[in-house]
Order: structure tokens, then sequence, then C-alpha cells
């Protein structure tokens, strides 16, 4: 019983982790179609930035208040990859709309820029951050132990979960949002700044890649290919759910996380991997735009 | 058409340029005071993490030669490459070295997939490799110095050493890659043949982040003590998460083979605090040679930079080439190679003196099991005499009956 | 037959007889190092499979981000072969490490030199048919399809780093001589001359293949999929299956570069089959030139050599910008690449250029 319950913690916290990084892609590409290769990048300066808030503490406040860097550090993340979303969507981005492939191969050049620019401004080894005070350890609830690290993160998805679904779909910006990706033109002569809401929607989308880095940052070491380590798996999560769809990326993480731990107890991690993957492409070959897809009429979509 | 064929003379003229520039860039022997080495680590990729300490040990060591005269007169020029992480960049690279640039030997490579790609290119070119890490042995190359230490100057000796403490049950966990596989069968068979039990075996993936279940494996399995051969980033995801689950060294114990100073510092003293590892030298090895060695390393990067036993033997690496240098009274690899096969090759370097064994090209040297301390240091719990190293661990019972010796 | 395009074959023979210049070059000592020659080899396998993703990209707009495998396949493929060569048929001591006693089943077949041939055009092209069947048939297209065709590489790299004893795992299959023995060095130089002229030969085969194709009905047809994939459909042509035989021949050009590949480097490991080394490829015919197959040709020599001669010394740090930034620039405001350059904006700079002129003349 004991170890049932475990092997459903993890499953569950492997597809939290996996749906926290998904969660930005599946904006920036379920609604606004844009391939960002460099959302891994955008994970990995928010799991930098948490290291760099940690050695500000560290420095220059008192030992007393080290457990609190953790808070300026997730807000410190989420601002600066909002900024070099901005950036980001207003020089390259902008110009690339409606060229999906071309957004997708831009963006790894970017990354490539991104990666050795964390190569020379922290070297080349990885950092470690120290995890707060309160996060350290797990509780022991009978013969299970659930790791309080893992338990935030949990919560972390959800309220960042919550946090989408009110911008999306209660907030007047959201509204805005879902009207330009669905019709620029009409949205356009509604008086919508379309613009505006491009750049807001692809900098609110890097910023929660920022949140997620600052929670996996937690889980292991950072380096600069710590995106990479995690961007295919939100990749495949998005497009398995459904393009657009909230709660298609919830069940795709859930079914990739579910399906790697599964799979991994009974043999090892390397042909598990490969058997998610293949279960990933069977299943798409049954249902092409993925489990949640959202009727179209249209032909060319 | 017309338009065409402008295209085609700009575009071939592009390429003729770029092809003549590369072609014709390469410079002949150099002048008659610098002689010419390659230094060919990751420098780009994911394993650049671990690669650039090592480089930084062999460029002090070359700085330090310099200064103090350089060898048979001449002073060190090095060249360095970047193999990006990725094996067939190696081989590449390294031919560049060895063939355009026409270094007299290369320091480089760390993992043993890059090792294994540049081998055939040292060994057709007749040039030489210091290859600077601990590695799995079943190998014994003419080209190639190892300064790490064999699988007998590491493994062996651990699992000994676990033996003698009374730990019964062990628990293999590696990466998915050649050492591992290699460290774990050799361990087995030791296992086997003194009696102790392997109660499982698991490899996680080079770029896994979660070991949720490779924990709940090792929770079902219950063993004394966790044989511990991941690579890289997989250690600090492993022990982070273990501690997660409020384990210390106290319900788990690991004898690591990749962790050294680096990785602790990584990782944090506070998590590996009492967990074990094997090594031949560690920051806090007590000799005269090693004090100068850490001042001088973080005088250059530092004084936050530690010392690890990789960056130690590639730091050797480079001393063991000028005594070989020096011994041949030439720089041709070949003559190099001949110095070193006659024997008696040493350097008194930070671990103790150490000696290249001429017939299989691994160096003689000491092996200490440590533990790790509060302070992120290493004490040393037991050292022994050098030890001969034995890459096909021929002088072993039970390896030569478990027939570990490779066809090639 | 009448020739369209003179202007790219023209420049597809310079690049051709700089190359075969080379060896020349070298005997006569202008230039002093056989291993850029060898490296040239291993340029020509990448811009073989650039044709092979140019034609399927470029012409179809189906964008592969996963040729590193049909690339790597080829070259297990010819590995596997060169490997038991070079043991006599014995096991590897990779297998031996797993615990093996016989040769596994999967290698028998590459005992044998013309079957192994053969694997390594049909392994790729088989599981290239085979998966392309099923996705154009289910009408996946766009990102869609490449998302899956990542997914596949990256299950194919986990599968074979996780079966060590058939495949070497991550070392892959190393210490292998080329199908001409050793080419390596200066007494091997004949030998490795002939290899570069055989593989040279190889390319201009593809080329003339791939420019006949795509000069015929048959390439009009692909640039129709690309530009109005649905228009295609209601013309009444079964559109999957032109996607598909294409896909599966640049497969096969991949899994022949790969071949080609192992034979100048003379080991296969599956780095090649990452989706980073993929993206790269892709890489090449984007800063070349997608849409004409001198720009893949020309795109994976111009990135390679530069890459080559800069990722040393203090260049390395600089080089990793200056790639990213000719990528986003390439993308952003180059969309022909280099050979767009040529074609389309040079003649405009001029026209501009001379335009200037002229007002400046009338005041």
């Amino acid at each position: 019983m004991a170890q049932f319950i475990n092997t459903v913690f993890n499953c569950v916290s492997l597809s939290s982790i996996i749906l926290l990084t998904s969660l930005g892609l599946a904006i920036t590409f379920g609604l606004m179609k844009v391939i960002n290769m460099a959302h891994g990048e955008f994970l990995m300066i928010g799991a930098y930035m948490t290291y760099v808030v940690q050695n500000i503490f560290e420095k220059f406040f008192p030992e007393s208040m080290f457990s609190l860097y953790y808070f300026f550090a997730l807000a410190a993340a989420f601002a600066v990859t909002f900024l070099l979303g901005a950036v980001l969507e207003r020089f390259v981005i902008s110009r690339l709309y409606g060229r999906e492939v071309d957004s997708l191969l831009a963006t790894w050049g970017i990354s490539i820029i991104l990666q050795q620019a964390a190569r020379s401004i922290f070297g080349m080894q990885g950092v470690n951050v120290k995890a707060p005070s309160f996060l350290n350890g797990g509780i022991t609830i009978g013969a299970c132990t659930f790791s309080y690290n893992r338990i935030f993160i949990l919560g972390m998805v959800i309220l960042c979960m919550i946090l989408v679904w009110y911008i999306m779909y209660r907030s007047n910006f959201g509204k805005q949002m879902r009207a330009v990706m669905q019709n620029r033109a009409m949205a356009q002569c509604m008086g919508i700044n379309s613009r505006k809401v491009d750049m807001l929607t692809f900098s609110f989308g890097s910023g929660l890649a920022g949140l997620a880095g600052c929670s996996v940052a937690l889980l292991g070491s950072i380096d600069s290919t710590i995106g990479q380590n995690y961007i295919v798996n939100s990749f495949i999560a998005v497009v398995l759910g459904g393009v657009g769809r909230l709660t298609g990326t919830v069940l795709g993480s859930s079914v990739i996380g579910f399906a790697s731990i599964g799979i991994e107890n009974y043999t090892s991690a390397s042909i598990a991997k490969a058997a998610v993957l293949f279960i990933v492409i069977v299943v798409l070959q049954f249902r092409p735009q993925g489990l949640f897809a959202i009727k179209s009429r249209k032909l060319d979509e | 058409m017309k338009k065409n064929k402008i295209a085609a003379i700009l575009l071939s003229s592009v390429l003729a340029v770029s092809l003549a520039g590369c072609g014709g860039g390469s410079k002949g022997d150099s002048g008659e005071d610098t002689v010419k080495v390659g230094i060919l680590y990751s420098a780009t990729g994911s394993m650049a993490i671990s690669e650039g300490a090592v480089k930084d040990a062999e460029v002090l060591a070359i700085d330090e030669i310099n200064e103090a005269g350089g060898i048979l007169g001449k002073q060190i020029e090095y060249i360095e490459e970047d193999g990006a992480s990725e094996p067939s960049t190696f081989a590449t690279k390294a031919e560049k070295l060895i063939d355009q640039d026409k270094v007299k030997t290369v320091f480089g490579c760390w993992t043993s997939a890059s090792r294994k790609a540049v081998k055939p290119v040292f060994e057709e070119y007749g040039n030489l490799l210091w290859y600077p890490v601990q590695y799995e042995g079943m190998e014994s190359s003419s080209n190639i110095i190892y300064t790490g230490a064999a699988p007998n100057q590491q493994i062996v000796p651990a699992i000994d050493y676990l033996i003698d403490q009374g730990y019964k049950k062990f628990f293999l966990l590696g990466s998915d890659y050649v050492f591992p596989r290699t460290a774990n069968m050799i361990i087995n068979a030791q296992c086997k043949a003194k009696g102790v039990e392997v109660v499982g075996e698991e490899y996680a993936q080079m770029d896994q982040t979660d070991f949720g279940s490779i924990i709940s494996k090792i929770e079902a399995a219950k063993p004394d003590v966790i044989i511990n051969t991941l690579n890289g980033t997989g250690n600090l995801s492993f022990f982070k998460q273990m501690s997660e689950k409020n384990y210390t060294a106290d319900d788990y114990m690991t004898m690591s083979f990749s962790i050294a100073e680096e990785e602790v510092k990584t990782i944090g003293a506070d998590i590996l605090k009492g967990h074990m590892v094997s090594w031949n030298y560690y920051m806090s090895t007590d000799t005269p040679e090693n004090k100068a060695f850490v001042e001088a390393y973080q005088k250059a990067y530092g004084s936050d930079r530690v010392t690890s036993d990789p960056a130690e033997a590639a730091y050797d690496a480079v001393y063991l080439w000028k005594a070989a240098v020096e011994k041949a009274e030439s720089f041709e690899p070949e003559d190099v190679i001949a110095a070193v096969e006659e024997g008696g090759i040493t350097f008194d370097a930070p671990e103790g003196t150490v000696e290249i064994d001429g017939e299989n090209h691994h160096l003689i040297k000491p092996v200490r099991i440590g533990v790790i301390n509060a302070d992120g240091q290493i004490d040393t719990v037991k050292e022994t005499e050098p030890v001969v190293p034995d890459p096909y661990l021929k002088s072993y019972d039970w390896a030569v009956e478990a027939d570990l010796q490779p066809l090639e | 037959m009448r020739l369209k395009n003179k202007g790219y074959h023209i420049c597809f023979a310079v690049i051709v007889a700089i190359l075969a210049l080379m060896p020349l070059l070298l005997s006569a000592g202008v230039i002093t190092s056989s291993s850029f020659v060898l490296f040239l080899g291993k340029c020509i396998a990448f811009s073989i499979v650039a044709i092979g993703l140019d034609l399927i990209w470029g012409y179809t707009g189906i964008l592969s981000l996963g040729h590193g495998l049909y690339f790597a396949l080829g070259g297990y493929a010819m590995a596997m072969f060169l490997k038991l060569q070079a043991t006599g048929g014995k096991i590897t001591s990779f297998m031996q490490t797993g615990g093996m006693t016989e040769l596994p089943v999967i290698w028998r077949p590459f005992l044998y030199a013309p079957l192994a041939m053969i694997l390594v055009v049909a392994v790729p092209g088989i599981l290239a048919g085979v998966i392309g069947f099923f996705i154009f048939r289910n009408r996946i297209k766009g990102v869609y399809f490449s998302i899956i065709s990542q997914a596949l590489t990256w299950a194919a790299y986990s599968l074979f780093t996780g079966l060590q004893s058939y495949t070497g795992g991550n070392v892959g299959i190393t210490e292998i001589t080329s199908l001409l023995g050793s080419i390596k060095g200066d007494s091997n130089r004949g030998k490795m001359f002939l290899l570069f002229y055989i593989c040279l030969a190889v390319l201009v085969l593809i080329y003339i293949l791939s420019g006949f194709l795509t000069q015929k009905k048959f390439g009009k047809l692909l640039i129709a999929i690309r530009d109005g994939e649905n228009r295609t459909y209601f013309s009444g042509y079964c559109v999957s299956r032109y996607k598909n035989f294409i896909y599966v021949l640049s497969a096969v050009f991949a899994g022949i570069a790969g071949a080609i590949f192992v034979n100048f480097n003379g080991s296969i490991t599956p780095a090649q089959m990452t989706i980073s080394y993929s993206i790269t490829m892709v890489i090449w015919v984007a800063v070349g030139g997608r849409g004409t197959l001198v720009g893949a040709v020309l795109g994976a020599f111009l990135i390679n050599i530069c890459d080559y001669n800069f990722s040393s010394g203090t260049m390395v740090e600089i080089w990793q910008y200056i790639l990213g930034a000719i990528f986003v620039l390439t993308i952003l405001f180059f969309k022909g690449g280099l050979v767009g350059i040529v074609r389309d904006q040079l003649p405009e700079w001029k026209k501009k250029l001379t335009r200037r002129e002229v007002e400046q003349h009338g005041k």
C-alpha cells in the first residue's frame, strides 16, 4: 500500500513538473502558434535568477531573512523573463507571425545565444541553490514520505493554473487575447490593439517559464543546458493534450508523467522514455489534433 | 539568365574564398622557441560543466612550466579546441590538432565516448593523448597515457573496503553509459566472488531530472549501501531528491566514484555529509606539493574554486609529459612514448609521487577512501601505498574467473 | 534536355570542381593538411543530408526535426558492417560487457557486404515509409509533424543509449576503418583520395537525381503541396502518397549520408541522432537557401567549415553568439538564405544604387 501511494505521489509530482514547464508553452504555442524553442532557456534564466537573488540575500541581508529570498526570487524570475519575452516578441517574434516553422528556427538561434550567455556570465560549472529552510526535507505519514519541495511545486502549479485560467477566461485582457487569437482582423476592427495583446500574451507565457525555472531550480543543478532537459517533454505534452486548451495541457502532462513513472517501475529509465514517446506518437496518429482538440471547420490549420 | 550567372559566380566565389582561407590557414612548424600542444575539451554542450575545471588545471601547469623556463629551452604554446560534448567532433578536432596544427601532444577528453572516438585517430597518426579522468579500464592504447585511476585503483579497493566494513547488501546505481555499465560488471563479479549480495542495479538517463522512480526501487530493495556511478547533473538531482525524503548517510550510505570536491560544492555539504567517495587525491591531501598546487590554483582562478582528483590528474599529466620529454630529449611523440615505455617517469604530484607504468601507460598511484565532512572537504579514512595499475584486472583471480577481459 | 536554372547548376559545378581540386592541391603541397580534406569528406555527407532535407522542407514544406535519426541509422548500418569486418565476424566488446556470447540476430545480416549495403538505404527508407504512411494519411502537417519527428528521434536516441549490449550505448560503434581500409595519415593518402572522389561522385549523382525530380512535373507538384496542400488535394492528387515518397527518398539520402560520414569519421554515436543535431541540419539548409538544391549544399559546407575553424581557442564564445545571430538574421530578413541574398536582394540593392546615382546626376 505504502509503495502504491509513493508511486502515485511520484506520478503526480512528475506530472506537475511537466505541467509547470509547459503552461507557458500552452500559451505561446497553443494560443499564439509561436514555437518558441528558447522557452527552455527562459526556464534556465528563471533558475539562474533564483541563484542570483539567493546570493544577494546571502550577502546583504541578515541570516534570519534568508528563507524569504525564495519569494523574491519568484518575483524576480517572473519579471526578468517577462521583460525578455517582451523584447523577443518585439524584435523577433512579431516579424514571424504566420510563419510557425520559421519562428521555431529563429528561436533556436536565440536559444544558442542565451545558452552561451549563461556560460559567459555564470561560468561553465553548474550552480546550486539552497532550498529555503521551510522546504527542506519532507513530511512522513505512515511509511510514506512526501517532500515539501514536491508539495510546494504541486501548489505552485495549481496557483499558476488558477492565474492562467483567471487571466484567460475571466479578465478583460483574456477576452481581448482570445479574440485576437481567434480572429485577428475582426478583433482589430473592434478597436483592440492587437500588437499590444500579442506582446503581453507572449511576455506572460515567458514569465510563466521563469516561474517554472525558479521551481525546478529546487530539484537539480542549474547549468546552461537545463532548459533542454525540459523543453521537448513540454512540447510533447502540449501537442498531446491538444493545442489551445488548458485542460488538454493538464491531461497531456499527466499522461506523460504517469506513463513515465509507471513504465520505469518495470524497466529502465531509457526504455521507459522510448516507450512513452512511442505511445505519444501512436496516440497522435489517432487524434492528430491532440486529446482535446478545438473543433474547427477551417481547412488550413 | 544573366542574373543566374552572376549568382553562380558570386556564390562559388564565397565558397572558394572560405575554402582557401581554411586550407591555407595552417602554419607549418612553429618558431624555434616554442612547442605546440593541444587542449581538447568541451566548451559548449552538456559536458562543459565538468570539463572546464580540468582544462584550467592543465593551463595552470603549462603557465608554471613556461614561467620556470619551459621544456628543453622551449616555451609551451597551447591550442584549445572545443569538442562540443560530441564524440565525432572530438575526433574531427583531434585530427585537426595533430595534422593541421602539428601539435606534439594533446591533453584532453573527459567522457569515455570521446576517448574511444579519438583513440584510433591518435593511433593512426602516432600522436600521444593524455587522458586525465578515472575510467572503466579494459583499455591500454600505446598512444594514450591514462593519468586517472584504473578500476583497481578506485573501484576495486572501494568495494573491498566496504566489505571489510561489514556492508552486505549493495545497490548499483549509475548513468546509462559505458563507465557505470563496465564498473558494475566488475563490481558484480567482485561481489559474487566475495559472497556479498547485489540487491539491485539501475541506470538513469544522462539528462534525467526526476529520480522518484529510482528512489522507490532503492527503498524496495533495502540495501546497506548504494554504489553510485552517476555522472554530471544526475548526481545533484539524485542527492537532492534523497534528502527531500529525509534520507541521510545514516539511512542509505553511498559510495560514489564521480563525486569530487567540485560536485560537493555544487550539491552542498549539508546534503552529502557522511557519504563516502573513492579517489586518489583530495583537496585536503596533506603533502607540501598539494599545498602549493591548491594555492596556485586558487590564485589563478579565484579563492572560491576547489581542486579535485580529475583536475589534479590533469595537472600531473602536463608535468609527466615534461618529464618524459626531458628524458627523451625530444618532443616527437614516438620518442616520448619510447621514453615512457622504458619506465621511470615520475612526478612528485600533489597526491604523492606518481610513476607511469611503462607497460600499460597508467599511473602507479595511491588509493584514498574518503568521507565527506560538513565543510565540503573530504577526509581520508583509508590510504594505501601506491597501487600498480591493472586496467584488465589480470592479477585478480575473481576477475579472471568471471572472464572480464575484453576480446579485442 | 533543356536545362533550367542554369546559374544554380553552374554554381554546383564550381563547388564540385573546387572539391575535386582539393586532393590535387594537397598533393601539390598548396594546402598542407590532409585532415582538412578528410573533414571535407564529412562535409560531403552533410551536404547530401541537406539535399534530402531541402527536398522535403524547401520544396514540399514538411519540416522534419528528426533527420538525424535517418542519418544515424544509415551510419549505424554501415558501422555495424565495418565493425564486423574489423572483428572478423566475432562479437564486439560491448556485447561481451552486456553478457552475450554470440552475435545477436539483428547483427547477422551485416556480415554480408551486399546485404549490408542494401540495409544502409533500406533501414532508414522502410522506417520513414512506415512512419510517413501513418502520419501523412492522417494529414498531420506543419508544426505537428515537426514535433512528432522530434519525439521519434528522442525515442530512438533513448533506445540506442539504453540497449547498450546491442548498440554500444553512448559510445556507439568505434574503432572502425573505412570501406577501403585506413585513410588517415600521409601513407594512406591514395585510399583517402579514392574514397573522397567516390563520395563526391555520390553527391553529384544525388544532386542530378534531385535536380531531375524537381524539374519534372513531380517537382512542380511538390511546390504545389507546399503552397496550397488542400488545393492540390482538390485538383485530384493523392497528396499523402507524394509526400510519403519524397519523405522516404529524403530519409534514404540521409542514410547514404550517414554511411559516408562513418567512413570518414571512423565511428558513429547516438549523438548523431539527437534533436539538436537534427535542427542544426535544418539550419544548414536555411542559411544556404531553402528551395534550391545548391543552397542546401552551400549551407552545409559553409556552416561546417566555419564551425571547424572558429570553434577553437578564444573564438569559441564569440562564435556561438555569431552562429546564433546568423540563424536569427537569416530567418528574419533573408528567407532565401545565401542564395536568396544573391538572387533577390543583391539585384535590388544594385537597382537602388544605380537609381540613386541617376538621381544625383539629375541634380
